[in-house]
């Protein structure tokens, strides 16, 4: 009997042990040889659940790899994160790559505030940082590089506006009430859709980032508004679900030409547009996160070289006039080759 | 023994299910007159459904309550399910083989849950905190932060469409969830089983008088609650044809939410099955009717919220009545 206790209580303490270190980090794309000068680049997403940093962790290895290859240092990448979106785990990391004197960071905050400190702690130990995606602009941060949700959620009432016409009923999805990018995007395209006053919007409903409740928001909402022309998803939480499982929406998607423009272009998203569920994606350049976050921070480490403080990644528009490219490039994993005009 | 005979002769008006039913009565009346849309055969059969995958876990949940537990691990367990059951069916194996694989982990939990608060008498709370950590992780961990696409229509099925007897079409999940309530009803009213959980929710000494292994009588329940969470969890996945990690964050609170305002004390000793499938229903009709209403999204929560708490006020002043 006590020795059953025993057992299972060393068990718990080891699932516990196993449990309290997230975010070990990963040590990426070394190259073997040389004696030569290795520069550290301390890559950190929200948080390592998300299908979006692994895209975002493929181009900055693809990046370091170009450049090691191209230039006179090794470059190298360390992948490490909150497991889960949590802003006091990110500053512990941050704290962890500090102690382990990186030559920068470049991290998407969780929080822009609780970013702050980590961040110029950071500086202050003499490690450059920069933002991406998610920025924290009170901070030391010497550069952010992500898209202009303002221009990316007109862009977006712009391209409902061409797959629809200038009339009709429109709803708005977002996903955690209060997250500012997501606020933006809809401020963006509502003031898109301020030049056609004979468009309503009829609804905005959330998902809290989750599938299940998208699913089941979107379905409500066509159910309350049988007669909608169109839908603006500021992120693509419910086209994760299996088709059949918004009827109403695929419905009136196939059959009664309502249209909707997404966020995103994630390999499920480019089978619905290819299908005709969805008109147009405003891809975030995912990939880009970490291509671009690497080439910034290895000029600024090696050459010095300065930047403003935004940096425009900018924004691919998907159609199905260029859907076949983005499919090619996500099978090929490399985003580098510039896409066909949507 | 004492607290289910005791609990049997209450008169039927004071009891919490009356008090749900009706307030569930008053909100779906108000729905019908106020939009054309609720009193839908589709919206409806969407209604059923939805709350089907809470409810299941919920019974579990209010029989963990009523021996005076808690079990926070009930969402993680249903993205475990529904993810266990989705790598099975990727791997090749047939859809029944997976789905009772999903099962069986949240069984497993269950076990473990069950087995460090009754035998090594560890506090429910601090045990299931731990669990739901452990094996959300272990839900990263297996699915590297990818959803599982691309399961089979077979399985999806389950989740997404309707039984049709005579005129009416009846989702498949709502009549999991009747059946499942048809079996826990028998089992806590007829079974020993159910005398014993009812006696322990009064007082742990009844039991230990009466020479029960009380410790057996929790392993029983904390496992029924994974097992009934894992098919709550699996039908889910069913539903939206996608098993995600991150599936069912935070459900643990609409779940014990749902015990609770169907009439199970947080306290033990009180709850019934039938309480539990209004108090989902009666969160879900809640959650629909705003959507449908139109209701502003950024208040949706705090409505709900405070909803909820009223409906919990309500039952605090019935039972205060009662006793005066």
């Amino acid at each position: 009997m006590k020795s059953i206790r025993l057992i299972t209580l060393s068990f718990l303490i080891a699932l516990v042990a196993c449990q309290g270190a997230p975010g070990q980090p990963t040590v990426l794309s070394r190259t073997p040889v040389s004696q030569r000068r290795k520069i550290t680049i301390a890559w950190i997403p929200k948080a390592l659940n998300n299908p979006v940093s692994e895209v975002g962790k493929a181009g900055a290895i693809q990046k370091a790899a170009e450049l090691t290859a191209a230039g006179p240092v090794d470059v190298e990448v360390m992948y490490v994160g909150p497991v889960a979106s949590d802003a006091a785990e990110q500053a512990r990391v941050v704290d962890d790559v500090i102690a382990r004197k990186v030559d920068a960071i470049a991290i998407s905050c969780d929080d822009p505030t609780a970013c702050i400190d980590p961040i110029n702690r950071a500086v202050a130990a003499g490690i450059p940082v920069m933002t991406w995606d998610a920025d924290s602009p009170e901070s030391n941060r010497f550069t952010f590089l992500g898209l202009d949700n303002i221009q990316a959620g007109k862009a977006g009432a712009q391209l409902l506006v061409n797959a629809m016409g200038t009339k009709g009923k429109v709803a708005i999805l977002t996903g955690v009430p209060g997250a500012s990018n997501l606020e933006v995007r809809i401020q963006g395209f509502k003031e898109g859709l301020a030049a056609y006053p004979d468009i309503d919007i009829v609804a905005t409903v959330v998902t809290n980032d989750d599938i299940n409740l998208g699913v089941q928001a979107v379905e409500e909402t066509m159910q309350a508004h049988p007669d909608l022309t169109g839908w603006y998803f500021a992120g693509m939480w419910p086209l994760f679900a299996e088709r059949g499982s918004m009827p109403l929406w695929e419905d009136a998607a196939l059959h009664h030409g309502m249209k909707t423009i997404a966020f995103d272009a994630l390999p499920v998203e480019l089978t619905l547009l290819h299908e005709g569920y969805l008109s147009a994606l405003l891809d975030q350049k995912n990939w880009f996160w970490g291509y671009d976050t690497i080439q910034i921070a290895y000029d600024h480490v090696l050459n010095g070289k300065k930047f403003d403080s935004f940096t425009d990644l900018g924004y691919n528009i998907i159609t199905k006039n260029n859907v076949d490219a983005m499919i090619q490039a996500w099978d090929t994993n490399n985003f580098s080759n510039p896409l066909p005009p949507p | 023994m004492l607290a289910s005979l005791k609990r049997s002769s209450i008169n039927w008006a004071n009891r919490q299910e009356f008090f749900v039913f009706v307030l569930l009565l008053v909100v779906i009346s108000y729905l019908s007159l106020a939009t054309n849309t609720f009193l839908t055969a589709n919206n409806l059969q969407n209604v059923a459904r939805n709350f089907a995958y809470i409810a299941i876990p919920a019974f579990g949940e209010s029989m963990v309550i009523i021996i005076g537990g808690i079990d926070l691990s009930v969402g993680a367990v249903m993205a475990l399910a529904g993810l266990v059951s989705a790598l099975g069916m990727r791997f090749g194996l047939p859809v029944p083989i997976a789905v009772l694989g999903g099962i069986a982990s949240g069984c497993l939990v269950g076990w473990i849950n069950g087995s460090l608060i009754g035998r090594i008498r560890f506090p429910p709370f601090i045990v299931t905190l731990g669990t739901m950590g452990i094996f959300r992780g272990i839900i990263y961990g297996l699915a590297g932060g990818w959803p599982v696409l691309d399961l089979p229509a077979s399985f999806t099925y389950l989740g997404q469409n309707n039984l049709v007897i005579g005129a009416a079409a009846f989702p498949i999940p709502m009549i999991v969830m009747l059946l499942t309530a048809i079996i826990l009803a028998l089992l806590m009213n007829i079974s020993a089983l159910g005398r014993y959980i009812f006696a322990l929710g009064g007082s742990e000494e009844v039991l230990t008088v009466t020479g029960i292994g009380l410790a057996q009588v929790k392993i029983v329940v904390y496992t029924l609650c994974g097992c009934l969470t894992a098919i709550g969890g699996i039908l889910m996945t069913a539903r939206l044809g996608v098993a995600a990690p991150t599936a069912a964050t935070g459900y643990e609170l609409d779940i014990i939410a749902a015990t609770v305002i169907g009439g199970t004390s947080l306290f033990g000793g009180e709850g019934s099955v039938l309480g539990v499938l209004l108090g989902a229903a009666f969160m879900q009709i809640l959650r629909n009717g705003l959507v449908l209403l139109g209701f502003p999204a950024y208040w949706q929560s705090a409505t709900i919220g405070s909803m909820i708490l009223l409906g919990l006020l309500l039952d605090y002043w019935r039972q205060r009545r009662a006793r005066l």
